[in-house]
């Protein structure tokens, strides 16, 4: 436990016609911990759980050493000082004035400091007078992260924080982060379908489907380490004989034009088949592969 | 729970000057209407009650901010009696503007002269005193009460829901029984103790059972939201946001 800012075991929760299975997720000091997933796989609901906001049916899960349920009872909800939270909308009334917006936090967090927080609605253009109402989509996200690094959080949990966000924009939010992340004691979970800006920041990659936890690896591994090879039928045939990839982790997707072929190492497999071009494995093309691809 | 409620507070501000405002105009025109000053502060005090109680709960659910208000260093516990102590402060704010009103309106028809059964019926009147804080307490004591039942509905089941249930449940409460009582003939003097609040009207003439009517409806008042916001507590703990 020491070290981790989040630790979930065995989280279960059950509705009709969905259920989280088993769920377990680490989130250590110093990390930015990205959960991806597809729509509906379970990524909001493990955030959800995680922040006690429901009980589970089973399983446990801490958020900077105090249990979940109790982050929503008197004895946990101090805890809560230390923890930023953006969900995928902005989540306050719609009459509030950006300013307002200010005052809530104010009210709410003993370390709010309101200097830093009017600091960066202006270097994020948010107008103090306007209201919920009147933002867009993308300003909405600036004000409600501008809310989260205002009160001096340890840590973050973002839920699709950056969907709605431009380019310009985002790359902002994610210097910022890796700016928070590298002060001491500090971490970041943070949910999206950009996996692009995962790839620029986080340092392991969670991965979610139907419920269960299908992967848990340091991104490098999935950026640096593996690779994605471009094979016509004959090679994969080749490559499965020849036992380079064990058989259990041979996974690939048909193409109209070919076969792309999951590699876990990349440098070595070009190597062993330097006639078979390999490319640099992205989180979207594992994703594709782990939760579409065939397996032979 | 304090931090709640000034969360509560401020969310509310803007809805509750418009009310204030509203609320004045209202009680001018019941005064008027009515031909006293006497309802103008009870009309008030139970108007705003019911829409502190009501307009609090449809914002919970605005871009999901019940659940989002979860995720701030708050307990179920505070957000509960952060709420209550928002309704309290609203219809105790209804009274004030209401009372402000009266004696608005009690003044203007002095220094503009008028006459007739108005310029009678708002002059000041020291005899009055009694009847209106009875009367306001006793209009506390609805206010609070309507805002005790309906609130532990908005906590269990939030307002979209709450919303479409309440008026079965204000029949169930407050309609069907009168109709019950009223053909049984009992209203016509058949209910057990109906001697016993016949005396206690009486005693009301007196400025003792008036100060003792007073002091019963505010404790009714506060004890019947004590009741409320345990259950609200006990509903909202287990409530799924």
């Amino acid at each position: 436990m020491s070290g981790s800012l989040i630790e979930a075991r065995g989280l279960t929760k059950h509705y009709d016609g969905f259920s989280l299975e088993g769920v377990d997720l680490t989130v250590n000091e110093g990390e930015v911990v990205g959960f991806v997933g597809q729509n509906g796989a379970g990524k909001s609901t493990t955030i959800k759980a995680l922040l006690g906001l429901f009980p589970v049916d089973g399983g446990e899960a801490q958020v900077l050493g105090t249990p979940s349920a109790e982050l929503s009872r008197p004895s946990g909800a101090a805890t809560k000082e230390q923890v930023g939270v953006v969900f995928d909308a902005i989540s306050l009334p719609e009459h509030l004035h950006v300013a307002d917006v200010g005052r809530i936090y104010e009210r709410a967090f003993a370390t709010w400091d309101a200097h830093r927080f009017s600091r960066l609605t202006a270097e994020l253009g948010l107008d103090a007078r306007k209201t919920v109402k009147e933002l867009s989509r993308g300003m909405g996200m600036k004000l409600s992260l501008a809310c989260a690094f205002s009160h001096d959080a340890r840590l973050l949990i973002l839920d699709e924080a950056t969907a709605g966000l431009d380019p310009m924009a985002r790359d902002e939010v994610l210097d910022r982060l890796r700016d928070f992340v590298a002060e001491p004691g500090r971490a970041v979970l943070m949910s999206s379908h950009i996996t692009s800006d995962l790839e620029r920041i986080a340092d392991r990659i969670v991965c979610i489907d139907n419920g269960r936890i299908v992967f848990d690896l340091p991104k490098d591994a999935i950026t640096d380490e593996m690779g994605i090879a471009r094979c016509r039928v004959a090679d994969l045939e080749r490559v499965a004989a020849s036992g380079v990839i064990p058989e259990r982790d041979l996974r690939y997707l048909r193409h109209d034009y070919g076969i792309d072929l999951l590699v876990p190492d990349r440098f070595a497999f070009a190597e062993s088949f330097p006639e078979v071009p390999v490319d640099r494995m992205t989180i979207d093309d594992y994703l594709a592969l782990t939760l579409k691809g065939g397996v032979r | 729970m304090k931090r709640a409620y000034l969360i509560e507070m401020t969310i509310f501000r803007d809805y509750a000057k418009q009310l204030l405002g509203l609320g004045l105009i209202v009680s001018l025109c019941i005064g008027v209407g009515m031909q006293t000053p006497l309802a103008m502060p009870a009309t008030l005090t139970v108007m705003f009650f019911m829409m502190g109680a009501m307009g609090l709960a449809a914002y919970d659910e605005l871009n999901h901010w019940g659940l989002f208000r979860l995720t701030l260093p708050l307990s179920r516990r505070d957000v509960v009696l952060g709420r209550y102590g928002a309704i309290v402060t609203l219809g105790l704010m209804g009274m004030v503007v209401g009372l402000v009103g009266a004696l608005i309106a009690i003044g203007a028809v002095s220094a503009l002269g008028i006459g007739g059964e108005i310029g009678e019926a708002f002059t000041f009147d020291e005899s009055l005193t009694g009847p209106t804080a009875f009367v306001t307490s006793f209009c506390l004591l609805m206010g609070a009460v309507v805002a005790s039942v309906v609130t532990p509905l908005y906590f269990r089941l939030g307002q979209t829901r709450a919303t479409q249930l309440l008026p079965t449940v204000i029949v169930l409460l407050f309609v069907v029984p009168v109709a019950l009582l009223g053909n049984s003939g009992m209203l016509d003097g058949a209910i057990p103790g109906l001697d016993l609040l016949s005396d206690l009207l009486t005693a009301l003439e007196t400025p003792a059972g008036m100060v003792c009517g007073v002091a019963a409806c505010v404790a009714l008042a506060a004890a019947a939201l004590a009741i409320s916001a345990a259950a609200s507590l006990r509903l909202y703990e287990k409530r799924e946001l």
